[in-house]
């Protein structure tokens, strides 16, 4: 497997930048995430790399060097960063919980597969024209079936992790790539201060490696002095073996059971997974029984 | 692929210190058991046993579950305990109420008030048989939808949908309350591709955004729901399913059908209620509660003697055709 990856994440004109991003592979799997942690709740910035951490703890366990089963890897592990990050809120007993968009692709062997929450973004762009794209969980990209022109607010999200109800995502079919084919994760700093049109021209313009720094800067001033975190993955697929291209990864060279990550494990609630062991089920059963003790004693009162 | 089911528990097993008297229903998350427990309270016991994951044999206790089906299934239960962890911090005359939540054989236990009564399914379809005009009276049907809109409130203010509300799931007790039973399929929210655990729905009473299965579900997708309930309560049958309106949307028509013998206002309730735009439909229960206890004088629209004979050369013409629709609506997968 080969490919070049670009990443960056910039605070633009936020006090502070709430977006991550990251990828680790193996030999023959790789995967790519990005969080938006969100405003107005508390601890965005935890949220996301609650959500990076936990998915690229399962996908370091699980990728021996291949998923197995791509499609229940990308749900189950945004699952369980989902209530990962419930824990952590409960366990600082907080009134309100930190919450995150999320969305993270997996290329293994000549496909591609992601997964979304919220209004972070996956694009793929083959030769020079827009693939496809994933749909926003807004109120601005809700599908209705009398679509209307009015006017709608793109920041009010219908779902994110983070939040008490159960998170709603998608996962994409596996798209067969091409060689050349460049995906690009990135969050609504970036997509939203230009049209896709745009966004697409300059993604397919040069090199990833010079075309995502160029992106950026131009999403940072657009933005403008208040704008938003950008932050954006770009990978281009199989990048061709010609003098003056980027080097590239190459999975090939390592050794079976290399794991490489740019996500850096042990921030607040150090990586304890929640796959729903003995001890884990009997905790869930332990709290709904609490749960009920106190709605009784409420009901009483 | 014909696939067993796995056998319930048997009668006289005992689980948790609660005896099993039968079983009262299977879907396809589990199974429901009357038992009672040490006091000879009677309870409703709902065994976590995915129908799809899980197999059991006669007489067996645990379930037994493929290991490559490990993953799924304790996907699965991880819904089950949401469902259990939502209900149980809800506490309300209009939603069962969850009385404790065990671990054995190797699955989970989750027991809740035992109901006396029957659903409003079984009392739509004594009403009907009965061939009056009026299936229920119009107080009725707006003292009965007050009682359920007032849980449906306090479900949605715990940030929860039901996403299966149908008459077989809302219970009048003997002592004539309603309440909504089975929030089986409020937390089976996953994928719409692959191999994943499906939501269930019911036609009929499922929005079309259910079919869809993206993001734009909820309050009003609950409340679709509550006026197809309305809606059958009115007419005795369940309405023509979402896609069916899609394609040719006869509501409008059947509702009229119902001009004269209910009124006018709460017909447009239904049609508001059913609107296939998520955005058109009351977007709250608190706006729904709003409009249905309205004070004032109810309109009726009298029907002219052509309308009438129009309609009932319809209704003659649709009974002949459709020779009764099935009485249950069952619950379906999507294919």
């Amino acid at each position: 497997m080969k490919f070049s990856v670009f990443q960056v994440s910039r605070k633009g004109g936020r006090v502070k930048n709430e977006d991550r991003m990251g990828y680790c592979y193996t030999r023959e799997s790789g995967l790519f995430v990005l969080a938006d942690g969100m405003g107005g709740h508390p601890e965005g910035e935890v949220a996301a790399q609650l959500a990076l951490q936990t998915i690229a703890a399962l996908y370091q366990r699980e990728a021996r060097p291949t998923l197995k089963d791509v499609k229940t890897f990308l749900a189950s592990s945004v699952m369980a960063a989902h209530q990962q990050i419930m824990r952590y809120a409960s366990n600082k007993a907080m009134l309100d919980t930190p919450r995150t968009t999320v969305v993270a692709a997996v290329l293994q062997g000549n496909t591609a597969t992601w997964i979304h929450c919220g209004d972070s973004r996956l694009y793929v762009v083959r030769e020079g024209q827009l693939l496809m794209r994933t749909r926003d969980h807004s109120h601005a990209e809700r599908p209705r079936p009398n679509a209307t022109s009015e006017p709608v607010n793109r920041n009010l999200l219908l779902t994110c992790l983070g939040s008490p109800s159960t998170p709603l995502f998608e996962v994409s079919a596996p798209l067969t790539l091409q060689q050349g084919d460049r995906l690009m994760l990135c969050s609504d700093g970036l997509w939203g201060v230009m049209d896709d049109l745009l966004l697409v021209r300059s993604l397919s313009t040069g090199k990833v490696s010079d075309a995502a720094p160029e992106l950026v800067e131009m999403a940072l001033r657009r933005g403008g002095p208040t704008g938003d975190n950008v932050t954006m993955i770009a990978i281009e697929w199989q990048t061709p073996d010609v003098p003056g291209a980027d080097a590239g990864v190459s999975t090939d060279s390592i050794s079976d059971d290399v794991f490489a990550s740019t996500i850096q494990a042990g921030m607040p609630a150090d990586g304890e997974i929640d796959d729903l062991d003995d001890d884990a089920i009997e905790r869930s059963i332990a709290e709904i029984n609490e749960a009920i003790r106190r709605s009784a004693a409420s009901r009483k009162s | 692929m014909s696939k067993v089911k796995p056998s319930p528990l048997l009668p006289d097993t005992v689980i948790g210190g609660y005896r099993v008297v039968r079983r009262l229903s299977a879907g396809g998350f589990g199974v429901v058991y009357l038992a009672v427990d040490a006091s000879g309270q009677q309870v409703a016991i709902k065994e976590y046993l995915p129908s799809s994951l899980a197999t059991r044999g006669t007489g067996e206790l645990a379930p037994q579950v493929p290991p490559e089906k490990l993953s799924l299934y304790r996907l699965g239960l991880k819904s089950f305990f949401e469902e259990g962890r939502s209900l149980a911090q809800i506490s309300h005359a209009s939603v069962v109420s969850v009385l404790n939540f065990f671990r054995e054989n190797e699955t989970v236990y989750m027991v809740m008030n035992f109901l006396d009564g029957a659903t409003l399914q079984d009392f739509i379809v004594t009403a009907r048989d009965l061939k009056k005009a009026k299936v229920f009276r119009e107080s009725t049907i707006r003292s009965l939808f007050d009682e359920i809109l007032r849980g449906l409130r306090v479900v949605h203010q715990h940030k929860m949908l039901h996403l299966d509300i149908k008459p077989a799931n809302i219970f009048v007790t003997e002592d004539d309350r309603a309440v909504m039973i089975d929030f089986g399929a409020a937390r089976e929210v996953l994928s719409k591709e692959g191999n994943f655990i499906r939501p269930m729905y019911t036609p009929g009473f499922a929005a079309p955004e259910m079919y869809r299965r993206d993001s734009s579900m909820g309050p009003w997708t609950d409340i679709y729901a509550i006026g197809a309930c309305m809606y059958a309560c009115m007419h005795g049958y369940p309405p023509n399913d979402a896609p069916q309106r899609i394609e040719k949307d006869r509501l409008g028509l059947s509702l009229s059908r119902l001009r004269g013998v209910y009124s006018d206002d709460l017909i447009e309730v239904v049609e508001w209620c059913m609107s296939l735009d998520p955005l058109s439909r009351p977007q709250s229960v608190f706006a729904l509660q709003k409009e249905l206890s309205r004070e004032g004088e109810r309109r009726y629209t009298k029907l002219s003697v052509g309308e009438k004979m129009r309609l009932s050369l319809d209704n003659m013409r649709s009974y002949e055709k459709k020779s009764l629709p099935k009485a249950v609506a069952p619950t379906t997968r999507p294919a």
